[in-house]
């Protein structure tokens, strides 16, 4: 399985790289990545019970935070990208994360299938960047950038393996974790995908119910006017206005 | 707190349908009752389209058909 | 038995909670501040799971579960806006239809589901009702008109109230799409900054500006006769178009927009730029000057009509636009009331405590209760707990314990950066003394040694000072009516000229700064670091600004407060009376 995922790394990356404006959604897009993965590590980091390991998270966070600057300078060096990019990368912000409300990764994966997620992710990294190296794709200052980084991701590939060795030797069944959270990625990705089809399949039949079913309303619908206008008397039951309108 | 036990799909439907009878009611109501036939229609997508998120891991199948 | 109220606002942006047991807060937190995503919108599981943890309930204790808005109510004003705006609404239309009748639309469901309660006790507050009850029932006048002005919430994007006893009575509203708050956005997006975050960095531009592009301005915002305002909506579009606030009209009549990160160098603030790049910089501010102006100008034109209908000498305010200090501060100084109270979390978070203020007085029928005259209402964690995170990342925590404001003190006196992290994190977005960095006030390279190296933001904004109250008359010109919003830091008014020279890194370049004025009843330790500062150098204030670095919410916890630690310029942390030294 291993040469199919480096082969479609590859010919993604090529492609990718080749498109004008593409290199830099590419880096817009692994700065909000390491921004949210800051974000989980610094969880893991407050939430572990293993004070050994709380350490090792925490320096992992500050590594992602600063590639996440480190990208979004690359970002802005490259030139003129999008400007609603530029302005979330101006911000700083982060305006999409591995978090939608609830839990945290941490709490969700627990610690052990954590560190199974950490050493994919990280060991994904470290495989997709070297292409990037190997193949001369990206530009001098961004190789230079990057090289610094693969060694920050070689750290944590090499402490979530020995954390997972370490469970080995308990006893866990660490193979079949790594290769859960494999197909759990894959299987999250195709996810993605097919949320999107469904968004932009919902998005055509909208469009086409707006176009036929809204027109004739047009004659009767106004925009307010400015001003002050007059408040509508509210419901004299206190409770079931309330309860009301929701 | 406990992580609260998330309703069952029935209820979860019913409680849809009493936000839709609300919204209807809400309507019919006030100035905007003309808006009636327009959002008894997106209600309807409405509910196509909660029914298609449930399942939306067989999306490409689905749209694929279509 | 107690009766407990949880107030939930979220879906659009700075998700909260609010717990009260029998009206009185038990907490009051944004989501942001557990999540560490800035300004985060979804439901605020996590806060609201912590404020019950701190209160020792479950949810199924909770009496009432309010949310800050009418979902269905805004809902029709999106689809009949759509309607209105047909054809140019297409794009909009499908994206928003996707996102209510996949999601949005069915709430009660959702609010069921997440944080566990049973539908009939959830409720549903109007939003600006939520503004309201949040900027009345937190003030110390039972008698007051109240003004609440945002971007938009079901219709309405301003609304006047008559604030008597424990109830609100409406008066009118300035309906959607018709907005003072959505044309701050406009101006904002125009000035290259993201919305619903840069509006404080237009008002720190403004201050390099002259209101030269009044003329043009003027045609699209209106003050109207009535006493209310107009926008020209053929110049915007946030009522139809998915994405743009603003047409091509605005770049005609003021030039185009700013490209988002373009170095700002005006000519109070040249650097090296070139004449061409500083006439635009410069074109830049005095867009965001008499943008400012503009707002200025329809606060207190707001101010004046909630004066003549519904009278009394208070004025409580709530909504966005209250996070404006530079207007508070006009309001104050010009305005026809003698008393300004404005909510310490006037934002949407705010929404929150007002909903659920809102259930125990006026569904429940309860009389007012105590004044809201602290904002430490949010997270916190135990001392022991801070120091085994410490402890367990390197961080050699020294215990000073109850000394830590005067050790606070001699390092700010000594040149050092202090990152100060003390008890329960602010409700709102200021930093007030429990999550601040803090810095010596006199000299303006600190300023920019701040700027530059700790929180890594635009030279050009200002800091505040946090100064003690009974010094702060003599350092700053702050009028009677403007007490009350200085303390939770929500008006900005001038240094008293013969200060300026000692306050060299909180005064702006206009000789403003944005006071947060120091209660030692309410925040102790804080006022006695302040204070103690005063002794060693003969200035009773310091450099106050929120513990985060550009684009992060403010720390929460002794490990975020290490993560910003470590990646900025700060030379010295305190956590809850453990004092860490930059090595």
């Amino acid at each position: 399985m291993g040469w199919l995922r480096r082969a479609w790394i590859t010919v993604a990356s090529e492609v990718a790289w080749r498109i004008p404006g593409r290199p830099q959604r590419l880096l817009h897009a692994f700065s909000l990545a390491e921004r949210g993965s800051m974000v989980d590590v610094l969880f893991a980091a407050e939430a572990t019970p293993r004070r050994d390991l709380r350490r090792k998270y925490f320096l992992h966070a500050l590594d992602e935070g600063r590639h996440a600057r480190v990208f979004a300078d690359r970002v802005r060096a490259l030139g003129r990208g999008d400007r609603a990019e530029a302005a979330v990368e101006d911000s700083g912000q982060l305006v999409e994360a591995g978090i939608s409300g609830g839990l945290t990764l941490f709490e969700r994966l627990g610690e052990d299938d954590f560190l199974a997620f950490v050493y994919v992710a990280e060991a994904d990294a470290v495989e997709q960047f070297g292409v990037y190296l190997d193949r001369g794709l990206a530009d001098p200052d961004t190789a230079l950038e990057l090289r610094t980084i693969l060694k920050d991701e070689v750290f944590h590939v090499s402490y979530s393996r020995a954390e997972l060795e370490r469970m080995r030797k308990d006893g866990k069944p660490v193979d079949r974790m790594v290769r859960n959270r494999r197909l759990r990625r894959l299987w999250e990705r195709y996810l993605r995908l097919t949320r999107d089809i469904g968004a932009r399949v919902s998005g055509v039949w909208l469009t086409l119910l707006y176009f036929v079913a809204l027109g004739p309303f047009r004659l009767v619908a106004r925009l307010e006017r400015g001003g002050w206008h007059p408040v509508p008397p509210r419901a004299p039951d206190a409770l079931a206005a309330a309860r009301a309108e929701g | 707190m406990t992580d609260p036990v998330p309703p069952s799909a029935s209820q979860a439907w019913l409680l849809r349908f009493g936000t839709a009878g609300a919204l209807l009611a809400m309507l019919a109501r006030g100035q905007r009752w003309w808006m009636l036939p327009l959002v008894m229609l997106l209600l309807i997508v409405g509910v196509g389209l909660l029914f298609l998120q449930s399942i939306h891991y067989v999306a490409p199948f689905i749209y694929m058909v279509f | 038995m107690a009766t407990w109220i949880l107030g939930v606002s979220a879906l659009y942006h700075d998700a909260a909670v609010a717990l009260l047991r029998d009206g009185v807060v038990v907490a009051a937190v944004q989501e942001e501040r557990f999540s560490r995503l800035k300004h985060d919108a979804a439901l605020p599981v996590r806060a609201a799971r912590w404020c019950m943890a701190e209160a020792g309930i479950g949810p199924e204790d909770l009496d009432w579960l309010v949310f800050y808005e009418k979902p269905l109510r805004k809902f029709e004003r999106i689809l009949s806006t759509s309607v209105a705006t047909f054809p140019r609404s297409w794009a909009s239309f499908p994206r928003q239809m996707h996102a209510w009748l996949g999601d949005k639309l069915w709430l009660r469901g959702n609010l069921c589901s997440t944080f566990g309660v049973r539908p009939e006790k959830v409720l549903f507050c109007e939003h600006h009702l939520s503004h309201a009850a949040s900027a009345f029932y937190g003030s110390p006048h039972d008698n007051a008109a109240v003004l609440c002005v945002d971007g938009v919430g079901e219709w309405a994007t301003t609304s006047l109230w008559r604030g008597r006893g424990h109830t609100l009575e409406p008066v009118g509203e300035v309906r959607w799409p018709h907005s003072l708050g959505l044309y701050y956005s406009a101006i904002t997006a125009h000035l290259g900054f993201m919305v619903n975050e840069g509006e404080f960095k237009v008002m720190g531009m403004a201050a390099y500006g002259r209101p030269r592009f009044d003329p043009q301005l003027a045609q699209l915002l209106r003050l109207e006769a009535d006493g209310a305002f107009s926008v020209d909506l053929d110049a915007f579009r946030w009522h139809w178009h998915p994405t743009e606030a603003a047409g091509p009209r605005l770049a005609e009549l003021v030039g185009p927009a700013r490209f988002p990160g373009t170095p700002f160098t005006p000519e109070l603030a040249p650097g090296d730029a070139s004449p061409a790049q500083v006439a635009e910089s410069q074109r830049h501010a005095d867009i965001a000057a008499t943008a400012q102006r503009q707002v200025e100008a329809a606060m207190l034109h707001l101010a004046h009509h909630a004066k003549a209908q519904v009278g009394g000498d208070a004025l409580c305010l709530a909504g966005g636009v209250a996070l404006n200090s530079v207007a508070n501060h006009r309001l104050a100084a010009q305005g026809p009331f003698a008393h300004l109270w404005v909510h310490p979390a006037p934002g949407d978070a705010g929404g929150a405590l007002g909903a659920a203020w809102w259930v125990w007085h006026q569904v429940l029928g309860h009389p007012r209760g105590a004044v809201l005259d602290r904002a430490d209402l949010g997270r916190s964690t135990p001392r022991a707990r801070s120091k085994d995170w410490l402890d367990d990342l390197g961080a050699h925590p020294v215990d000073v314990g109850d000394e830590a404001p005067e050790r606070a003190a001699a390092d700010l006196a000594a040149g050092r950066v202090v990152g100060w992290l003390e008890g329960r994190c602010e409700w709102g977005p200021r930093a007030l003394g429990h999550r601040s960095i803090l810095a010596d006030p006199r000299e303006a390279q600190m300023r920019d040694r701040v700027n530059a190296h700790v929180k890594y933001r635009e030279p050009f904004r200002p800091f505040a000072p946090s100064v003690i109250a009974a010094a702060a008359g003599e350092w700053f010109d702050i009028p009677p009516a403007a007490a009350a919003p200085a303390r939770f830091m929500l008006s900005t008014g001038p240094v008293r000229g013969d200060r300026r020279e000692s306050l060299g890194a909180v005064t702006h370049v206009d000789g403003t700064a944005r006071v947060h004025v120091v209660d030692p009843e309410t925040s102790p330790a804080y006022h006695r670091l302040i204070a103690h500062f005063g002794e060693l150098t003969g200035v009773p204030a310091v450099l106050n600004t929120s513990f985060n670095l550009k684009g992060e919410p403010v720390v929460a916890t002794a490990v975020d407060a290490m993560a910003t630690f470590v990646r900025s310029g700060l030379d010295v942390l305190y956590v809850d009376g453990y004092r860490v030294e930059s090595r």
